[in-house]
C-alpha cells in the first residue's frame, strides 16, 4: 500500500516531550496498523459493531481498550489468533505477532491518542509510477550500424547491446511472407503469392507486400478477433438461461469495418463511449455502442428480479462494473475495478473515482436499439422526429386551449368517459392458463382434463381461451384449431358433448365457448385437441379456464387439473391455473351503452367550445403530423443492435431509465446493502485533483460524452502507450508492457519505455492510424528477423524479450480453423451478418442448449471466417476452446498458448478436420491426377513450402495405400502447419 | 495426460514462472507436477470428488431436521425480521414431506430419502450453517462452484489440477460428469479453466455417447485402423524432423509428446469407462441391477439412482486410475418437466426420487472407495448451491433459501459423525449469525487437506493475484 494513511490534525496543541514521542508512536506505528486492518469496516458513519477506530472519543467509548492493561482489553484479544484464525479482522489474515506486540505495546504505555488526530483512510494519490507521467518524445539512440534503419530498430539494437545481445539475420522470403500474412490477416499466403515474393526483385517488394496486406479486407476480420477478444464479444447473455443475443453482429462487423476503413483511434473510442452523443447522423455512433454491452448479463437477475432487492441490486451494480471496467481495461489499460470493495490497494484509485466511473454508466443498460445504417435515412429520421416533436408541442397548445375553454362541463364529461373506459377495459389477468409442451407440427394430440370431487348433475360447460402477447398473438392463444369436448360420469363412461375435430374451429379469442348440457352426469370433462394452435414456428394447446357449472355455481374451481403434458412455468402457466377462476373478460354491454351516451354529450360541448377557426388550425395540425408519420412509416426499417441503451421496451423487472441516471453510491465493502456516500459521476484525477469530478446534475449522454472526450486526450498518459503496446504484442507475440490491460503498479514495467513513447506520440501525432502503426512495425528489421535459436542469446534471454530473433509463435484457434478452411478450398469469403451456428440449437424456449457434437461440418453456411461465427457464452466451441480461444466472459488481452493432448485429439479427429481433409483431397484430385503433384501441391497449401523428394515419397505412398484423406488429415496436424517462423 | 510441457506457455504472462526446464526434467516421471513444486504441508488427501446437486438441494428435508417445523406446520410463517424471498416463498411453515430417523453411532436425523446413506453416517461430518450471497441460480452455482459469483473464474477442479497436476498419464486430470439431461445453470463455465492454463480446465464425459470424450476416436469411413496408426507414425517422423531443424524450441518436442499421451488416452478413457467386467454385486450396490428395464415417463428413484449411481460408479472408475478431481453433477437447466431440486412447485415430487437416487449412489461411492482404502485419501464434497426456505409457497414447494444450507465432507482425513454449525431451529440462518460457514471455508478447507496453503495458490491476472477463495477463507478446524 502506498501511503495508506494520512493524519489530519485538527487541534495544534502544546504536548510534553514525553507525551511527544508516545504520540510519535502512535501515529507512526499502531495508527497504520489500525487503518490497514480495522479502519475499512470500523470508520466511517456506521461502522460495524458500533466500534470506530477513526477518532479518540468513539475508540474508547465502547470499552475495547483498558489503558495500561493489554492483557484484559478486549481489542487485544479480538485480534489475537488462535490456531492462525482471529475473529478480527473478519474475512482476512490475522494482524501479525510483531503488531499485536506493537497495539499492546501501545495500551500498556497507557493507550494516548495524540490530541484531534483522526484516522482517515488516505486519498491514494501517489503518481509516482511510469505510467501515469506524461508522454514525452524520446530521441531514437545515436547508431551507425546499417541494420538500425528505423527509430524502433535503433531502440531495439541499444537495449541489445546493453544486454549483450546481438540481433538475428533477417528471415528468408518464404518465412517473411508467411509471417506477415498470418500477422496481418490471420490467413496463409497462396503459394503463388509466395512464389511471386521470393521471385521478385524490386527492393521494395517487401513494403509493397505490406501495402496490400493492410488493404486487405481480411485485415479488419483478423484483428476484430484481437479486439473483440478485450472487448469480451459474445452472441448470448451468459449466466443462467444464456439468452440469446441475435443483434450482436452489427457491432462485430462496425469493428471490422472501422479497422478496414482505418479509422482514426481517437475516434474510434468516442464512437464506443459515446457515439451516439457525439456522431448523431452516423448510424456507427450507434452501432459502436455494442461496446459497452458486449459482456455478460444477468437475465434473471435484471428481469425476474426486481431493482429494489438486494439480488436485484447486485446484479445491477456487478452489471456496471463490467462496464467500467470493460472501458478502463481495454482503452485506459487500468484495473479500476479493483476499487469496488476498497480502495486500488496499488493505483491511485480510490471508491469515489471507481463509483464516480459507474455514475458515468447509471442511466444506461444493454438492450437492443435500433438505427439507420444508411446515414442519409439516420439523418431523414432525426430530422423527422425533431419535427413531430415541434408539431406535437404546437397541437398540445390547441388541445390544452380547448380543455381550457370547455371548463368544469368538458372536464367532467372527459372523467366519465375514461372512467367508464376503465370498467370496460378487457381484464387479462397474469396467470394465463393450462400450456401444453411445444411440439413442431400441428397435427399432434393434446389433452387436458378436470376431475371434479364428486359426480354432478352438470348444465352448462365454459371454455376460455388464453391471451398472452407473445409473437403478437394475444386473444385466443393456444387455442385449439381442432378438438373435442367429452365428459365422464363416476362408471367412467366417456360421451362426447363437443366434436370440432372435422372442421378448424373459429377462436373464440375473449368471448367464452359455452356448451349446454342436458342434465348431465360428470365427474371429469376432457378437452382433446387434435390440431395444435400455432404459437411462432411451433404449435401448442393452452386453455385458460374450464367452468362446470351446476345450479348456476362453477364447481370446478379449484378441482383436479390432469393432461398429457404441460410447461408448468408458475405463475404464468400452470395446470391449477385451468380452474383458478381467472381468464381474459371483455366488457359488459350495460356499459357500453353509457360510454356511447357520455362520449355524445362530450362531443356536443366541444361542438360550442371550437370555433371553425380553431377546427381549421386542428385539422391542418392534424395533416401535417399525419404527413410526417406517414414518412417516418415510409422510411426504411430501422436495422437493431444489441447495444448501450436508455429507452427499450420493459421485459419484467427491466426497465429503461429513459435516460435518468440512477443514483450510484460509494458502497462500503462494495456491499449493496451498505451504500455511502452518493458517487459523482467523472474520471480519474491523472491531469491534477480539478475537474476529474463532473458533477451530479450532468445529464446522462453528457456523462458518457466527458468520459470520451477525457478518454481521447492528447495528454493522456495511458490511453496512447495501450494502443500501440496491444498492436505491438500482437506483432511480437508480448508486449513492450507485458500486461497489456493492466499499467499499474501491479503489471510489467515496459522492457523499451523509450520505445513505447515513440511509437505511441508517432502514433497519436500522425493520424492515429493503426494501418500506419503496422507498417512502421513490419518494416523494421526487428520484425524482419529470423526466428532461429542462438545458443549465445539465449543464454542470456530464453524468452526474447528483448527481441534477438523473431518468437515462433503457435495459430491461435481462429487461425487454425480458417487455414484449415483456405487449405481445403472450402472457404466462402462472405462478409458480415448474423452469427453462423457450429452447433444445433435446441429448447431455446428456455435455456438454449448448444448442442455441438449434433452439428454437421459439411454445412456450407458454416464454412465461413471463424470471426462470424456465433459465439455461445455458457456452453464456449469445445474445438476452439481446446484450442486457446479466448474466454467471452472475461477481457482477454492476450491468448494462453498450450499445447496439450486434448489439443491433438481434437485436431485429428474433429469431425471438422476430417471433413475438410476429404475437401482438400477432392481440392487436390482436380488440380492434378498425378499423386506426386497432388502430394506437393499440398504441401505447398498447407506449410508454404516445397517438398523434398523423400518428402514427397514418404507422403505419397503413405496416401497410395490409405487414400488422400488421410494424408489430408495429417497435414492439418503438421508442427509445421501449426507454428509461424 | 497433461505433461507441463504441454501446457507450456512460452508468453503467456501469468505463467512465465513454469521454467522451461523444470518441464523438461520431468519428463521422465510417469505423471506430472503442477504449479506447486512442494507442498505447503503434508496432504491428508490426492483426490476429490464433488457432487454438485443443481437447482438447490433441500437442507431441512434430507440432513437437517427441523422438529419445529412439524409442530407448526401449515400455520403462518414469522421469521421476526424483513425477508427478501425470491418468488413468493413466505407461506405458511413447512414440515418435511419425509421422515426423520437416527443412523449410526453418531445417531444423526436423516431423512427417509437419504437413508442409504445412514451406513456412512459415521464417516460424514455435515456443515449446517453455509451461508451465501445470493438467490439467483447463475450467480450462485458459480459462488459454489468457482468462488465467484461471476463468470470468467476457474472451477475448484481447475485450481486444483493448476495446483498440484496430474497423477496420470493417460487420462484427464480433471473430470467433469454432467446430469445427461442437460447442463445445469452456467453450463461448462462452472469448471472451465477460465485464466488458468486449458490443461486445467474439466474435461466433460458423456460415457453414452460414442465418443465419450470429445474427439477422442476419429468418426470417419475413410480412416481405418491401419491408416490411423502408420499415419501417426508418418506425422511423427515430419513432426521429429521439423523439430530438429527448428533447436532450441522445446514446445516442437512437446508437441510430438502431446501425441503421444493423446494415443494412451484413446486406450485408457475406454477402458475407465467400461464397466462390464463390475460385479454383479458392485452393480446392484450402484443401483445398477436391473439392465434393459425401462422406466414411466414421470421421474422415479429407481431411474434416479441409475443415472447417479453410473456416474458415480464410474467416478470411481477414473479415481482408481489416477484421476484427481471428479465432479458429478444432479440436476438440469430449469425444462419442463423438472429434472432438477429447485422444487417450487412440489418439492416431494423432485427431492423425492433425485435424493433416492443420489442417496444410492454416493453411499455406493464412498462404501466402496472405503473397501478399497481409497477413502483415505479422497474427499466426498456434497454441495448445491443454496437451500431452500422453510416455509412453502404457498402449496407444497419451497422458496430459495440462500441464507442457510448445508454441505457434507466425507474421507480424506475429514472427522466423520459430527455436524458443524447449526442452523436455527427454523433452518432459516445460521444458529450464529455472526459466524457462518461460506464456500471460501470449504475451499480453504478441501485445499488444505490436499497439502495447500489456500492463500498461496496464486494466479496473477489483470493485475490481481487471483486465489480460488479471493480474499476470504478459513479451514474448518473442527472438522479435519
Amino acid at each position: 500500500m502506498i501511503r495508506n494513511v494520512v493524519y489530519v490534525v485538527i487541534l495544534l496543541t502544546i504536548c510534553s516531550k514525553r507525551s511527544l514521542l508516545a504520540d510519535d508512536f502512535f501515529t507512526k506505528q499502531v495508527a497504520p496498523i489500525l487503518a490497514k486492518h480495522c479502519l475499512s469496516c470500523h470508520g466511517r458513519d456506521a461502522p460495524k459493531g458500533g466500534f470506530s477506530v477513526q477518532k479518540s472519543d468513539a475508540f474508547f467509548a465502547v470499552g475495547h481498550v483498558e489503558p495500561n492493561d493489554a492483557a484484559s482489553s478486549y481489542l487485544i484479544e479480538l485480534i489475537t489468533p488462535v490456531d492462525g484464525r482471529a475473529e478480527m479482522p473478519k474475512d482476512a489474515d490475522p494482524l501479525t505477532e510483531a503488531e499485536i506486540a506493537v497495539v499492546a505495546k501501545w495500551i500498556n504505555d497507557g493507550a494516548e491518542w495524540p490530541l484531534g488526530f483522526e484516522l482517515t483512510v488516505a486519498k491514494v494519490d501517489d503518481f509516482n509510477w511510469w505510467s501515469y507521467q506524461p508522454l514525452r518524445r524520446p530521441q531514437a539512440p545515436e547508431s551507425n550500424e546499417a541494420w538500425a534503419q528505423s527509430p524502433i530498430d535503433k531502440f531495439v539494437l541499444a537495449k541489445l547491446k546493453e544486454k549483450g545481445l546481438t540481433c538475428s539475420p533477417p528471415a528468408d522470403r518464404r518465412a517473411l511472407i508467411r509471417r506477415v500474412t498470418y500477422d496481418l490477416l490471420g490467413l496463409p499466403p497462396t503459394p503463388a503469392e509466395v512464389v511471386a515474393f521470393e521471385n521478385d526483385p524490386d527492393p521494395l517488394a517487401y513494403e509493397r507486400l505490406v501495402d496490400q496486406l493492410l488493404e486487405s479486407k481480411r485485415y479488419g476480420e483478423h484483428w476484430a478477433r484481437h479486439w473483440l477478444d478485450v472487448a469480451k464479444y459474445a452472441d448470448s447473455c451468459g449466466y443462467d438461461k444464456d439468452k440469446l443475443r441475435p443483434n450482436a453482429w452489427p457491432y462485430r462487423d462496425y469493428v471490422i469495418r472501422s479497422l478496414n476503413e482505418d479509422k482514426p483511434y481517437a475516434r474510434f473510442v468516442q464512437e464506443q463511449i459515446a457515439g451516439d452523443v457525439l456522431f448523431p447522423d452516423d448510424p456507427d455512433g450507434i452501432v459502436a455502442l455494442g461496446f459497452i454491452a458486449a459482456g455478460p448479463w444477468d437475465f434473471i437477475g435484471h428481469v425476474e428480479v426486481s431493482e429494489a432487492k438486494l439480488d436485484g441490486k447486485v446484479a445491477r451494480n456487478l452489471d456496471r462494473d463490467d462496464m467500467v471496467s470493460g472501458a478502463m481495461n481495454t482503452f485506459c489499460s487500468l484495473t479500476v475495478q479493483c476499487a469496488r470493495c476498497h480502495n486500488h490497494k496499488f493505483d491511485p484509485i480510490t471508491q469515489e473515482h471507481y463509483y464516480g466511473l459507474q455514475a458515468v454508466f447509471a442511466a444506461v443498460d444493454r438492450a437492443d436499439r435500433n438505427f439507420d445504417a444508411d446515414p442519409v435515412v439516420a439523418k431523414q429520421r432525426r430530422e423527422l422526429k425533431e419535427m413531430l416533436e415541434e408539431l406535437l408541442v404546437a397541437r398540445t397548445a390547441i388541445e390544452s386551449g380547448i380543455v381550457e375553454a370547455g371548463g368544469k362541463p368538458l372536464a367532467d364529461a372527459n372523467t366519465t368517459i375514461v372512467e367508464l373506459e376503465k370498467l370496460l377495459q378487457p381484464t387479462r389477468p397474469p396467470e394465463h392458463g393450462y400450456h401444453s409442451q411445444i411440439e413442431a407440427k400441428p397435427e399432434i394430440e393434446k389433452w387436458v382434463e378436470v376431475e371434479l370431487p364428486a359426480e354432478v348433475t352438470a348444465e352448462r360447460i365454459v371454455l376460455h381461451a388464453c391471451s398472452d402477447d407473445f409473437n403478437g398473438i394475444g386473444d385466443g392463444f393456444g387455442f385449439p384449431r381442432r378438438f373435442k369436448l367429452e365428459i365422464a360420469n363416476d362408471l367412467g363412461e366417456w360421451r362426447v358433448i363437443k366434436d370440432a375435430t372435422g372442421d378448424d374451429f373459429p377462436n373464440p379469442k375473449i368471448g367464452a365457448l359455452s356448451i349446454n348440457l342436458t342434465k348431465e352426469k360428470v365427474r371429469r370433462v376432457r378437452v382433446t385437441a387434435t390440431r395444435l394452435a400455432k404459437r411462432m414456428n411451433d404449435y401448442i394447446f393452452a386453455l385458460s379456464e374450464l367452468e362446470i357449472y351446476v345450479s348456476g355455481n362453477n364447481l370446478a374451481e379449484g378441482a383436479t387439473v390432469r393432461s398429457l403434458d404441460s410447461i408448468e412455468a408458475p405463475n404464468t402457466w400452470s395446470r391449477a391455473n385451468l380452474v383458478d377462476g381467472k381468464w381474459p373478460r371483455a366488457m359488459d354491454t350495460d356499459g357500453e351503452q353509457l360510454l356511447v351516451e357520455a362520449m355524445r354529450n362530450r362531443d356536443q360541448i366541444l361542438a360550442d367550445v371550437i370555433t371553425s377557426e380553431i377546427a381549421k388550425r386542428r385539422s391542418a395540425m392534424g395533416k401535417a403530423i399525419a404527413q410526417i408519420e406517414s414518412e417516418l412509416e415510409a422510411l426504411p426499417q430501422p436495422q437493431t443492435v444489441y447495444a448501450a441503451a436508455t429507452a427499450f421496451s420493459s421485459e419484467g423487472n427491466f426497465h429503461p431509465t429513459n435516460g435518468k441516471p440512477r443514483n450510484v453510491n460509494v458502497l462500503v465493502r462494495g456491499e449493496v446493502s451498505q451504500p455511502g456516500e452518493t458517487a459523482v459521476p467523472g474520471v480519474l484525477p491523472l491531469f491534477g485533483e480539478s475537474q476529474y469530478q463532473f458533477g451530479n446534475d450532468l445529464a446522462e449522454s453528457e456523462r458518457r460524452t466527458r468520459l470520451a472526450e477525457w478518454l481521447t486526450d492528447r495528454e493522456h498518459p495511458l490511453v496512447w502507450r495501450s494502443i500501440v503496446n496491444r498492436v505491438w504484442q500482437y506483432h511480437f507475440g508480448a508486449g513492450i508492457v507485458a500486461t497489456p490491460n493492466d499499467f499499474g503498479r501491479m503489471g510489467a514495467e515496459p522492457t523499451h519505455p523509450e520505445l513505447l513513447d515513440w511509437l505511441a506520440l508517432e502514433f497519436r501525432d500522425n493520424g492515429q492510424s493503426l494501418k500506419t502503426l503496422h507498417r512502421i512495425i513490419v518494416l523494421s528489421n526487428t520484425y524482419q528477423q529470423s526466428s532461429d535459436d542462438t545458443a549465445a542469446n539465449s543464454a542470456i534471454d530464453a524468452g526474447n524479450q528483448f527481441l534477438w530473433r523473431a518468437t515462433r509463435r503457435r495459430l491461435s484457434a481462429e487461425e487454425l480453423r480458417d487455414s484449415i478452411l483456405v487449405v481445403s478450398g472450402a472457404m466462402n469469403w462472405e462478409m458480415g451478418g448474423p452469427g453462423y451456428y457450429l452447433f444445433e440449437l435446441e429448447k431455446t424456449e428456455h435455456s438454449p442448449h448448444f448442442e455441438y457434437h449434433k452439428f454437421d461440418p459439411t454445412d456450407k453456411a458454416s464454412h465461413r471466417r471463424s470471426i462470424y461465427r456465433f459465439i455461445a457464452r455458457s456452453q464456449p466451441n469445445p474445438y476452439m476452446t481446446t484450442l486457446d480461444c479466448a474466454d467471452s466472459s472475461q477481457s482477454t488481452p492476450r491468448r494462453n498458448e498450450t499445447l496439450t493432448s486434448l489439443q491433438a485429439l481434437a485436431l485429428l479427429n474433429n469431425q471438422f478436420n476430417l471433413v475438410m481433409a476429404e475437401q482438400f483431397a477432392r481440392r487436390l484430385e482436380k488440380g492434378s491426377s498425378d499423386l506426386s503433384s497432388q502430394v506437393k501441391e499440398a504441401m505447398l497449401l498447407v506449410t508454404q513450402r516445397a517438398a523434398s523428394d523423400s518428402e514427397t515419397k514418404e507422403m505419397a505412398d503413405y496416401a497410395r495405400t490409405h487414400g488422400l484423406p488421410n494424408l489430408c488429415r495429417l497435414l492439418f496436424n503438421l508442427s509445421e502447419f501449426v507454428f509461424v517462423d | 495426460m497433461f505433461n507441463r510441457r504441454e501446457f507450456l506457455n512460452h508468453c503467456g504472462a501469468g505463467f512465465g514462472a513454469l521454467a522451461l526446464a523444470a518441464m523438461l526434467q520431468e519428463e521422465s516421471r510417469g505423471a506430472t507436477d503442477g504449479a506447486i513444486k512442494v507442498l505447503h504441508h503434508p496432504p491428508k488427501a490426492k483426490r476429490v470428488v464433488q457432487l454438485f446437486m443443481a437447482g438447490a438441494a433441500s437442507h431441512i428435508d434430507l440432513w437437517d431436521h427441523k422438529p419445529l417445523l412439524e409442530k407448526f406446520h401449515g400455520q403462518p410463517s414469522d421469521f421476526g425480521e424483513h425477508v427478501e424471498a425470491f418468488q413468493d416463498g413466505l407461506g405458511p411453515w413447512m414440515k418435511s414431506p419425509f421422515k426423520f430417523s437416527p443412523y449410526g453411532q453418531c445417531g444423526k436425523m436423516l431423512s427417509e430419502v437419504v437413508a442409504p446413506l445412514g451406513e456412512c453416517i459415521d464417516d460424514i461430518a455435515f456443515i449446517h450453517n453455509m451461508v451465501g450471497k445470493t438467490g439467483v441460480h447463475s450467480q450462485a452455482t458459480y459462488l459454489q462452484a468457482t468462488g465467484f459469483q461471476r463468470p470468467g473464474f476457474p472451477g475448484m477442479g481447475s485450481w486444483v489440477s493448476y495446483g498440484l497436476g496430474s497423477m496420470n498419464d493417460n487420462l484427464p486430470t480433471f473430470v467433469v460428469l454432467p446430469d445427461h439431461r442437460g447442463f445445469a445453470s452456467n453450463g461448462p463455465k462452472n469448471w472451465g479453466s477460465a485464466f488458468l492454463p486449458a490443461s486445467s480446465q474439466g474435461t466433460t464425459i458423456f460415457p453414452q455417447r460414442e465418443n465419450p470424450i470429445e474427439d477422442l476416436r476419429p468418426q470417419s469411413k475413410f480412416i481405418t485402423p491401419s491408416s490411423d496408426r502408420e499415419g501417426l507414425s508418418l506425422l511423427n517422423q515430419m513432426n521429429q524432423r521439423y523439430a530438429q531443424e527448428h533447436p532450441g524450441d522445446s514446445r516442437l518436442e512437446a508437441r510430438i509428446r502431446s501425441y503421444e499421451l493423446a494415443a494412451a488416452m484413446q486406450l485408457s478413457a475406454p477402458e475407465a469407462l467400461d464397466i462390464s467386467g463390475e460385479s454383479e454385486a458392485t452393480m446392484k450396490m450402484y443401483g445398477l441391477g436391473r439392465p434393459g428395464v425401462t422406466y414411466p415417463d414421470e421421474i422415479n428413484p429407481a431411474e434416479e439412482a441409475e443415472y447417479f449411481g453410473r456416474k458415480c460408479l464410474i467416478a470411481r472408475r477414473l479415481l482408481e486410475r489416477g484421476v484427481r478431481f471428479v465432479q458429478i453433477w444432479s440436476g438440469n437447466d430449469n425444462s419442463f418437466p423438472r429434472r432438477n431440486w429447485d422444487s417450487h412447485e412440489n418439492l416431494a415430487r423432485e427431492h423425492g426420487p433425485l435424493a433416492q437416487g443420489m442417496a444410492v449412489g454416493s453411499a455406493a461411492l464412498i462404501n466402496d472407495l472405503k473397501q478399497r482404502g481409497l477413502l483415505d485419501d479422497t474427499i466426498v464434497l456434497w454441495t448445491t448451491e443454496f437451500g431452500r426456505m422453510p416455509s412453502s409457497q404457498g402449496g407444497t414447494g419451497r422458496d430459495h433459501n440462500p441464507y442457510v444450507f448445508t454441505n457434507w465432507m466425507c474421507g480424506g482425513g475429514i472427522r466423520g459423525g459430527i455436524s458443524h454449525g447449526a442452523s436455527d431451529e427454523w433452518g432459516y440462518k445460521p444458529l450464529d449469525r455472526g459466524n457462518p460457514t461460506q464456500v471460501y471455508d470449504i475451499h480453504a478447507t478441501i485445499l488444505h487437506q490436499l497439502g495447500i496453503d489456500h492463500t498461496r495458490l496464486t494466479v496473477r491476472h489483470d493485475g490481481i493475484d487471483r486465489r480460488l477463495t479471493d480474499v476470504h477463507g478459513h479451514v474448518i478446524k473442527e472438522i479435519v
